[in-house]
């Protein structure tokens, strides 16, 4: 199939259907992402070639007062229709004409990926996030100062010394916090680790929540130290910036220590990879096309993005009863 | 007594003959108006095909439809170009209204206009003849191109209310200011609402200008047409924004000068955004107040922008602004051209080094 280029916005428009991989920076809001590639999007749409107005039906009355002041009479050129050009009727293609929506949002500091469904793959965005996958973190803390909302930017409130913190004290924390949270999931679901119930549920695959109020932490890990930072891998789902930022500070003071997130990174959302997100330099029509059909083939190759065996909810259920 | 009834009498018999006398002008009038246009009806794109046509059908509906169409303008006893109905948008009237067609042909977006309150209402109102042509003919006289009439119309239609003999006035105190023709060609191009000003607010604003900043005539010139906007900027905004600049940053009087008059901008850019700027550049980059002075574009260019770049030179080992030492980056550098451009002839690096720099922060 030869491939021909594509010059008409009715075209491009017709096949903007899909999931896109957005690299946020931080310090942005999600809503500014969104309305920046809208807009980017409307621009480079309504910079492709238009359709034609529309013709005007052949009979009309002519135009002109026909008084004795202004006797000529006129008729419109070539019949077109002059209220459906775009200078009278506005530019083809608005913000607002593209549908989109997040599958999850990250909070204002958090930079990394963010997908959006856009028309068509408003459908897939919504199948994702009831799929919950996981996403996964790289949060690294600064120790020695704490801050009002354990974020950078806000009040310092407490200042405390670090120098006997080393990475394997860190590590054998992490562990063990993943540890526990991993026997609070079966304790949730009201099974015994040690019994045949806990290792059929296990062997079933990832235990998820049911709902997306509680958020569960899947793994915990240290992989850069370097004082006074250290970066933690996190894989979580239902996470949100506060709770990634108070489990820090948590963490921070269980080392005896205080600690504050210098950075907040999303590295991966189920497939979703930071390494095919599009960054702010590629926001532009071309490039958002381009990031639909990889994130096509992300989903084509891993089908269970969208349609998984619901374990979780089965859980849930047995722990109610 | 007698008199003033026969008085009475005679003034009502007066008045019914009035109003009789309006009554049958009222009719007269609708009769020529459907006289009118009744030939227009008929007068169609072909005739001969037209008329043909309706020769070999002899049906009676159409014409009947047509009258009624008639006496339904004749009710609402609208003339034939406001025979309209209300609506939402001028697109509407454009079919119809030769003075919009010409404004189209200008290029001037009405879309735009009617997204403004009350302009919609008063283009409609325009005649092409009376009250645009003979303004138009004034601006090719001032040396504006043609090509940018879309333009300013779209940006300020009120232009068309102001008085010509006024328009002229401002013009010549222009000229009495010695500003160049293209200056002036360039200030009413680039900022249309500059001539809705009257002489006396522009000479304040401009005596303003020179008085702040001691500019001279020439100094204060090149501010003016470097940004004419600027003239008819917020004044408000404008004070908030040198207080910014000369109290927040500290720049002396004579630095301040220079400042702004290479990059007026600043002075419309929100204080808040400015000293954002002004702060990253000067305690992160570390660039003295001179070296700023240097290259304003570093003031004018976007906080994240800077960020991402200083930082990136920085990881390199080429954050160098220092002129005297070796592998001196100079600051205006960084700010030019789009990431490719600051990759590969800046920074000496790849894109793909940057991209995974930015991926990492």
């Amino acid at each position: 199939m030869a491939l021909t280029k594509v010059y008409d916005a009715a075209t491009v428009f017709k096949h903007l259907n899909g999931i896109i991989n957005v690299y946020k920076p931080a310090g942005v809001k999600v809503q500014h992402v969104r309305n920046a590639i809208l807009s980017n999007i409307s621009k480079g749409l309504n910079e492709l070639e238009q359709r034609e107005p529309r013709k005007l039906p052949k009979s009309r009355l002519l135009l002109g007062t026909g008084t004795a002041a202004d006797p000529v009479l006129h008729n419109i050129n070539s019949n077109t229709d002059l209220s459906d050009t775009i200078f009278a009727a506005g530019s083809r293609y608005m913000p607002r004409d593209t549908r989109c929506a997040t599958v999850a949002t990250l909070g204002d500091h958090t930079s990394g990926v963010l997908l959006f469904g856009l028309n068509k793959g408003l459908h897939q965005s919504s199948q994702i996030q009831r799929n919950r996958p996981v996403r996964v973190y790289h949060v690294t803390a600064r120790m020695g100062t704490a801050t009002e909302t354990h974020l950078p930017g806000s009040r310092v409130t407490v200042r405390a010394n670090h120098k006997y913190v080393t990475a394997e004290r860190i590590s054998g924390l992490a562990a063990s916090m993943q540890a526990s949270h991993q026997r609070k999931m079966y304790e949730l679901c009201g099974v015994d680790l040690q019994t045949q119930a806990a290792y059929e549920l296990a062997c079933k695959g990832l235990l998820r929540p049911a709902d997306n109020s509680q958020p569960v932490i899947y793994g915990i890990k240290l992989i850069h130290f370097e004082r006074p930072h250290f970066t933690l891998e996190l894989h979580a789902i239902n996470e949100n910036e506060q709770f990634l930022a108070s489990l820090v500070h948590d963490m921070a003071i269980e080392l005896r220590t205080v600690a504050h997130c210098s950075q907040l990174r999303c590295i991966r959302h189920a497939h979703f990879d930071v390494k095919d997100s599009l960054l702010r330099h590629g926001w532009h029509l071309a490039g958002i096309m381009k990031n639909l059909q990889e994130q096509r083939k992300i989903l084509e190759a891993h089908p269970q993005i969208l349609d998984q065996e619901r374990v979780d909810l089965h859980a849930a259920t047995e722990a109610k009863i | 007594m007698f008199g003033s009834w026969i008085r009475n009498i005679a003034r009502n018999a007066k008045l019914t003959q009035t109003t009789t006398k309006y009554n049958v002008v009222i009719q007269q009038l609708c009769q020529l108006r459907a006289l009118r246009s009744a030939p227009r009806a008929v007068q169609v794109t072909e005739p001969a095909a037209k008329v043909a046509e309706s020769s070999d059908t002899p049906d009676a509906l159409p014409p009947l439809k047509q009258n009624n169409k008639q006496a339904r303008e004749l009710a609402l006893d609208f003339g034939p170009r406001e025979a309209q109905l209300p609506s939402f948008n001028l697109a509407a009237y454009v079919n119809d209204s030769q003075t919009l067609q010409q404004l189209l042909q200008l290029g001037v977006d009405l879309s735009n206009i009617e997204r403004r309150k009350g302009l919609g209402q008063f283009v409609l109102k325009l005649d092409f003849e009376q009250d645009v042509k003979p303004y138009l003919m004034f601006l090719s006289d001032q040396g504006v191109s043609p090509d940018d009439f879309g333009k300013m119309i779209t940006k300020n239609p009120l232009l068309f209310k102001e008085d010509l003999q006024d328009l002229q006035t401002r013009v010549e105190y222009l000229k009495s200011k010695r500003f160049s023709d293209e200056a002036r060609q360039r200030i009413f191009t680039q900022n249309p609402y500059w001539l809705m000003f009257s002489t006396r607010r522009v000479d304040r604003r401009l005596g303003y200008f020179q008085k702040e900043f001691q500019l001279t005539g020439h100094d204060l010139r090149l501010m003016a047409t470097r940004e004419p906007r600027l003239i008819t900027y917020k004044m408000e905004h404008i004070r908030k924004a040198v207080f910014t600049l000369r109290e927040e940053m500290g720049f002396s009087a004579k630095e301040l000068q220079t400042l702004i008059v290479r990059k007026p901008r600043l002075m419309m850019t929100p204080a808040d955004v400015l000293v954002e700027r002004f702060s990253y550049v000067h305690n992160e980059m570390a660039l003295s107040h001179a070296q700023i002075i240097q290259c304003p574009e570093l003031l004018a260019s976007r906080e994240f922008r800077l960020r991402e770049r200083h930082e990136f030179l920085k990881l390199l080992g080429r954050a160098q602004y220092d002129p005297q030492k070796d592998l001196y980056i100079s600051p205006s550098e960084i700010v030019q051209g789009n990431n490719f451009y600051f990759v590969r002839n800046v920074a000496k690096s790849d894109l793909e080094t940057f991209e995974l720099f930015l991926k990492n922060r």
